[in-house]
C-alpha cells in the first residue's frame, strides 16, 4: 500500500505538472482539492480520472463515487485497492 | 498621443527588456528556457507550470514588463487595460501535443486540451492581474504591425488608457515572442506607430 501511494504521488505530480512539489510534499491525507492541501482544480480532477485508467485500469463513471475517491491520496489509494479485488 | 513605454523581447535565447538582454539561456542547465526565464523571475505562482508554451510566454512577456517597471500596470484600474495579442500559429504548439497525446499514447488530456484556443493566454493574464477590460487575440499569416497600431488605437479611444499587447509566435520550439505596453498618458516612451512597433517586435525585416 505504501508504495502504492508513492506511486501515485509520482503520477499525481508528472501528469498535473505540478513542477515544483515533491512527492514527500504530499501528505497521504491532505485534501487534494482545498487551497490548504495541495489545491488542485477541476481540469486536474479530470487529469486523475484518465490517470486512474490509464495507469491502473480504472473507469470512473459514477461521479459521486470519484468525489469520495479523490479526496486525499489515502482514499485514492483505497479506491484502486477495493476496484482492483 | 500614445507611446510605448514598455518592451519585452523572447527569442529562443535572450530575454530583453527595452532592448536590454537581462536573461540569456544557460545550456548547460536541467530546466527548460521558460522555466529559467520563471525561476529568473522568482514568483510565487505554480499555476504558471500548468500553462501550455503560449500562456507561458504572454505571462512572462508581460511579468518582465512588470518586474522592469513595476510601477506602470498597477497605476490602472482593472477594466482601463485591454488585452491585444497575436500570432500566426494560433494554438498549433499544444493542438498538437494534445492530438500526440490521444493518437500516441491514447490517453487524451484535459490539461493540455483547455490551451487548445490561442485566447486562453488572455485568460491567464487577466486572471494574473485581474484585468477586466476588452480583449482580443488574432491570427495572421504573418507578423501585422498595421493590425496593432489600428486595433491598439480603436482600444485606446473607446476606454482603455493602456493596451497590453504581444506577438506570440510559438511553434514547435520556436519563439517570438514580444509583448509591449502602450499609455495614452505617458510620453516617456517610444511614438506608437507602425516603425516602433516593429522594432519592438525585434525582426523588423519580416514585418
Amino acid at each position: 500500500m505504501e508504495s502504492l501511494k508513492e506511486d501515485l504521488k509520482k503520477h499525481i505530480i508528472e501528469q498535473l505538472n505540478l513542477e515544483d512539489l515533491q512527492v514527500s510534499d504530499i501528505d497521504d491525507d491532505a485534501p487534494l482539492f482545498s487551497a490548504d492541501g495541495v489545491g488542485l482544480d477541476s481540469i486536474d480532477a479530470l487529469e486523475l480520472i484518465v490517470l486512474m485508467e490509464k495507469f491502473y485500469g480504472i473507469q470512473v463513471t459514477n461521479p459521486d463515487e470519484g468525489k469520495e475517491a479523490f479526496l486525499t491520496i489515502n482514499t485514492m489509494a483505497d479506491y484502486i485497492e477495493k476496484k482492483r479485488i | 498621443m500614445s507611446f510605448i513605454t514598455a518592451y519585452c523581447q523572447i527569442s529562443e535565447v535572450t530575454c530583453s527588456v527595452n532592448g536590454n538582454v537581462v536573461v540569456q539561456k544557460n545550456e548547460q542547465s536541467v530546466d527548460t528556457w521558460f522555466k529559467q526565464l520563471y525561476k529568473e523571475l522568482a514568483l510565487e505562482y505554480p499555476k504558471f507550470y500548468k500553462m501550455d508554451m503560449l500562456a507561458q510566454a504572454g505571462f512572462l512577456g508581460s511579468e518582465f514588463i512588470k518586474k522592469g517597471y513595476p510601477d506602470l500596470i498597477p497605476s490602472y484600474s482593472d477594466d482601463e487595460i485591454a488585452l491585444l495579442f497575436a500570432n500566426s500559429e494560433s494554438s498549433a504548439d499544444t493542438d498538437i501535443r494534445f492530438r500526440d497525446s490521444y493518437q500516441d499514447r491514447k490517453s487524451p488530456s484535459p490539461s493540455l486540451f483547455v490551451y487548445t484556443l490561442p485566447n486562453i493566454v488572455l485568460g491567464e493574464l487577466a486572471i494574473r492581474n485581474k484585468f477586466y477590460g476588452e480583449n482580443m487575440f488574432a491570427v495572421f499569416p504573418k507578423f501585422a504591425p498595421d493590425f496593432f497600431l489600428q486595433y491598439g488605437n480603436i482600444m485606446l479611444a473607446s476606454g482603455a488608457k493602456a493596451v497590453l499587447a504581444g506577438w506570440l509566435g510559438i511553434l514547435e520550439g520556436r519563439v517570438e515572442v514580444s509583448v509591449f505596453l502602450i499609455e495614452e498618458n505617458n510620453g516617456d516612451g517610444l511614438p506608437f506607430n507602425k516603425e516602433n512597433i516593429i522594432q519592438c517586435a525585434g525582426w523588423g525585416d519580416q514585418a
